[in-house]
């Protein structure tokens, strides 16, 4: 479970522009369902997403962890809650690394090198064998279909298959959280349908998701749990699907 | 001053040494005034950014400033045929009042690196950077050590003019010389070997017991210290009589040189290896249970204290070897 | 502690297929690198090459030459001197040596022309050297012609021609017979040019030169090794000098370093944003630059240390040699003896490698620092 305490996030204060992204939010992710961020852009999602994905610290406020699904901290087993809001770059990246895993609105893959490398990378810097690590990126290449392009280039597979190598490198290093950041924006309805069903697998996996979209497909799809509305880096509502 | 490749080579490397510690001494200076780990405002991320950059320009900086330490006595030791009169680094470190000096200003900051090199590492293991103000507080005092050291090498080499006469090492390491050479060299063989043996059981033992108790961890790096300092003067007095197989050939020096296989740079890199990873035990003691170090602190310690006892070891058995199975034998007393 | 080995392991995995990804950039950083490094390379080596053969001719020089001296300019020394300084306690010879420069005015050359210690060559006859011969173009047969003293030039038979292993020591040499020498320059009978000493016991000889000092104020005695301490010195002041000129060239090395690791591609920037969000810290991102600069460093060490190699020993350094050698109209020509220590290598590693690493920190701490969430905003 992911709980956020007054939150605040602003850029630049003391310069030129100051800009607060978020304010004052508290915020309860709950585990192992799925939770969407609606809003319209610039109501602040990326940047919540970005704090509860351990990718930024708030300016102020608190982010704790807790539950059984923390890894990565060194200690973490016996870790029962864990503040994260003022951990270094180091131990947040460690958490993250092992606890997230993240698919971009562009997928972000490496343009130059293989498939397989890319669903590789997060794992490099664990220590992990190269030999497991590759192990564990064909199974992931071959549950999503896509095992055949393993040596390819990225540039040269459809939107489709780029979604779901996308997908597999966020599994990479088995998290229990899955963020999501507008994954159906460059997809048609066909694609956009079957990404909710692999989201549907990871929910019964015992996955957390969290996803930041305004796709009514996205939003309104019977598998979601709640729904927590923002605009200009508030929240509007927030509650559970019935 | 002479042009060699090395000396050039060597002030070069004061240079970007001294550049790197000014650097990063400045924005220690900023971190330990600002420095505020609960907050996540700006200026804090930017300070915790910024640490990445000290550490890593510290990291190198102490790593050559250790590489120098090295490529200096060899210098020395190279240059020796300059100077009439000088046989080894002795003659050449003697050449003018500033050679000795610079030696033992860089073994200390040797000595004063490795051990930040340490704390270093512990503090970056903690999630809460708890050292970082005894790290800091550290490098100020170190930095301008470093500074006045790499000072001192240049006015060194620059005082080194090729036609001066200076003393052979002979001379300077003999027994009856006044200084404290010739003090080290004449201290009695007998009750040195016993001293230097028994300090180095000793320092075993701790150290045993330290790993497998987690007890004695001072005691253990006082051990390791003094018997650091006992094996220096024992190098003098009576290791390298074993080496050259002469009552009176004491320099520390010669025996860095190719005909005995360069056995100095293997004794001396083990002990120096091992004296700091002993006084790195030591300084980390405070800390031990204190926050984040409490995870993190015994393991490093554990894995120092392996380090020396390995590299005492083979000092000891180089040593022991030499004694037992050299033809050359010290009068009993 | 193998965690951290996989880990670099890993890493450097990819450093190296980044490497590979922006060949343009890293080709023309490595050729750059690997130039600089021939060059301080090449001095290095020569440099020691020219002290080692040095030290090795001077061991076949006596042990202490001594000259007279009058009115601080060397004279011809008394053969009497000879008894005296051999009944020295600790000299083991004294020979006198017969020996004089000669100016050959139409090649502008100056040669040695020697006694013989040996019978041979015989009357009429000379041994030279084989930058005689060159400069010359004589060969065995063949007549030389010596002016002597009153400008009467005589002919010599040339019976030898030096070796050329010998080159070094004996390139501008023409060895005659003591008689037709004193005859050439009217040597005075009872005078020789110096008196060379061979001693016993080499720690003896500052001591016995110090004796020979005494007994005979108006005497200069040479040790050996004062002599190839001048030589140690020119050559370790000649390499040095031209270090020194070559720092202007590793400097703007190190300037176009700095920039080709400031001047991060946009395709780089978003590789690094892209690392940073999946999960690398940045601690591992400046691992992933310093494995990225430690085998551009490898690459450019190896085939620069070949390249100098390959150009002192085997081509014997064209580019330096005349700043090296020195000035003259006779060179001696003569392949180095292959002579490379670590020791060489630790100086070349600290002249080159280390400005490198240094220049690229900022740039490399600058590029690791890039926001994890900058792949989310993009």
């Amino acid at each position: 479970m992911i709980a956020l305490h007054d939150v605040t996030k602003s850029f630049h204060s003391g310069k030129a522009n100051p800009f607060t992204a978020i304010r004052n939010i508290s915020l309860t992710i709950a585990p192992a369902r799925l939770t969407v961020l609606k809003g319209p852009s610039g109501s602040g999602k990326t940047t919540l997403l970005t704090l509860i994905g351990c990718m930024a610290r708030p300016t102020s406020g608190r982010i704790v962890l807790s539950g059984n699904g923390i890894s990565g901290f060194p200690g973490g087993e016996e870790i029962r809650e864990l503040d994260i809001t003022s951990l270094p770059e180091r131990f947040l990246a460690g958490i993250r690394r092992a606890t997230f895993g993240f698919i971009f609105q562009h997928f972000n893959l490496l343009r130059g090198i293989t498939v397989l490398e890319n669903v590789m990378l997060p794992a490099y810097p664990t220590g992990e064998r190269h030999g497991e690590i590759r192990k564990r990126a064909e199974e992931l290449l071959a549950l999503f279909d896509v095992a055949r392009h393993a040596n390819s280039r990225v540039d040269l597979l459809s939107g489709g298959e780029t979604q779901r190598v996308a997908i597999a490198r966020a599994l990479i290093n088995r998290p229990s959280v899955i963020v999501a950041d507008e994954p159906t924006a460059h997809l048609d309805t066909d694609l956009s349908r079957e990404f909710m069903e692999i989201v549907g697998s990871f929910k019964s996996d015992g996955k957390t998701v969290l996803i930041a979209s305004h796709d009514p497909l996205v939003c309104e799809s019977p598998r979601v749990d709640t729904v927590v509305e923002m605009r200009d880096g508030r929240i509007l509502r927030s509650g559970s699907v019935p | 001053m002479t042009l060699h490749p090395a000396v050039l080579a060597l002030l070069v490397a004061s240079l970007l040494i001294g550049g790197m510690v000014l650097y990063a001494g400045g924005y220690g200076a900023k971190i330990l005034l600002r420095w505020d780990i609960g907050s996540g405002s700006e200026r804090q991320l930017e300070l915790e950014r910024r640490t990445y950059l000290i550490s890593t320009l510290l990291s190198v900086a102490f790593a050559l400033q250790i590489l120098s330490l090295f490529l200096f006595v060899f210098t020395a030791d190279r240059l020796h045929g300059m100077f009439s009169g000088a046989m080894c680094a002795a003659g050449t470190l003697n050449v003018n009042g500033f050679g000795y000096p610079v030696l033992v200003l860089k073994i200390v900051t040797f000595l004063l690196a490795g051990l930040w090199l340490v704390v270093n590492h512990a503090d970056t293991r903690g999630y809460d950077y708890p050292l970082i103000k005894p790290k800091y507080a550290l490098l100020l005092l170190l930095g301008p050590l470093v500074l006045v050291e790499g000072y001192l090498q240049y006015r060194y080499f620059a005082g080194l003019h090729p036609e001066v006469i200076t003393s052979c090492c002979g001379s300077l390491f003999g027994q009856g010389q006044k200084g404290i050479a010739g003090d080290l060299a004449a201290l009695p063989a007998g009750p040195m070997e016993g001293a230097f043996f028994g300090g180095m059981a000793a320092t075993m033992a701790c150290g045993i017991r330290f790993r497998r108790t987690g007890r004695g961890g001072y005691l253990f790096s006082i051990a390791s210290s003094a018997t650091f300092a006992v094996a220096l003067a024992s190098m003098i007095s009576f290791i390298c009589l074993y080496i050259y197989e002469l009552p009176t050939h004491h320099c520390p020096f010669c025996i860095l040189q190719k005909e005995y296989g360069y056995v100095g740079y293997i004794l001396y890199v083990a002990l120096f290896g091992g004296g700091v990873a002993g006084m790195g035990v030591g300084v980390l003691m405070p800390f031990r249970r204190r926050g984040s170090m409490a995870r993190v602190v015994p393991a490093l310690q554990r894995r120092l204290t392996g380090g020396t006892l390995v590299l005492y070891l083979l000092f000891t058995l180089i040593v022991a070897y030499r004694i037992l199975f050299s033809p050359f034998r010290l009068a009993a007393g | 502690m193998n965690r951290s080995v996989e880990r670099h392991r890993n890493v450097l995995d990819f450093a190296l297929s980044s490497l590979l990804r922006r060949k343009g950039k890293n080709v023309s950083l490595w050729v750059v690198y690997t130039l600089i490094v021939s060059l301080i390379a090449a001095i290095v080596f020569y440099t020691h090459a020219l002290k080692r053969e040095a030290a090795l001719i001077l061991q076949g020089a006596p042990d202490i030459v001594v000259q007279k001296m009058v009115a601080g300019r060397h004279d011809l020394v008394p053969v009497g001197y000879v008894e005296k300084i051999a009944a020295i306690r600790g000299v083991r010879s004294v020979r006198p040596r017969l020996w004089g420069y000669y100016y050959d005015a139409a090649t502008g050359a100056n040669y040695t022309l020697m006694a013989s210690d040996d019978p041979l060559p015989g009357p009429g006859a000379a041994d030279i050297g084989s930058g005689v011969a060159r400069t010359l173009h004589l060969t065995e047969g063949d007549f030389l012609p010596i002016r002597a003293t009153d400008g009467t030039p005589t002919l010599f038979q040339v019976r030898k021609v030096l070796p050329y292993a010998s080159e070094l020591a004996s390139s501008d040499l023409i060895l005659l017979s003591e008689g037709d020498l004193r005859a050439l320059f009217d040597f005075p009978r009872g005078f020789a040019t110096d008196l060379a000493v061979t001693v016993g016991n080499p720690a003896e000889r500052p001591t016995i030169a110090a004796k020979i000092a005494g007994q005979f104020p108006d005497s200069r005695p040479i040790l050996n090794s004062e002599i190839l301490r001048t030589y140690d010195s020119i050559f370790d002041w000649r390499g040095g000098m031209m270090v020194v000129m070559l720092g202007v060239a590793v400097l703007a090395f190190v300037i176009f370093a700095w920039d080709k690791a400031t001047g991060l591609s946009a395709e780089e920037r978003r590789e690094i944003g892209i690392l940073k969000s999946v999960g690398w810290e940045t601690g591992d991102v400046l691992l992933l630059k310093f494995w990225e600069g430690a085998a551009i460093s490898l690459a450019a060490f190896l085939c620069g240390t070949i390249l100098a190699y390959i150009q002192v020993f085997f081509l014997s350094a064209s580019l330096f040699e005349p700043a090296l050698k020195g000035w003259s109209v006779l060179y001696p020509r003569f392949k180095l003896v292959p002579d490379v220590d670590p020791y060489q290598l630790a100086v070349l590693f600290f002249l080159t490698v280390v400005p490198y690493t240094v220049a690229t920190i900022i740039p490399s701490w600058r590029a690791a620092t890039v926001d994890p969430d900058a792949a989310m905003r993009s």
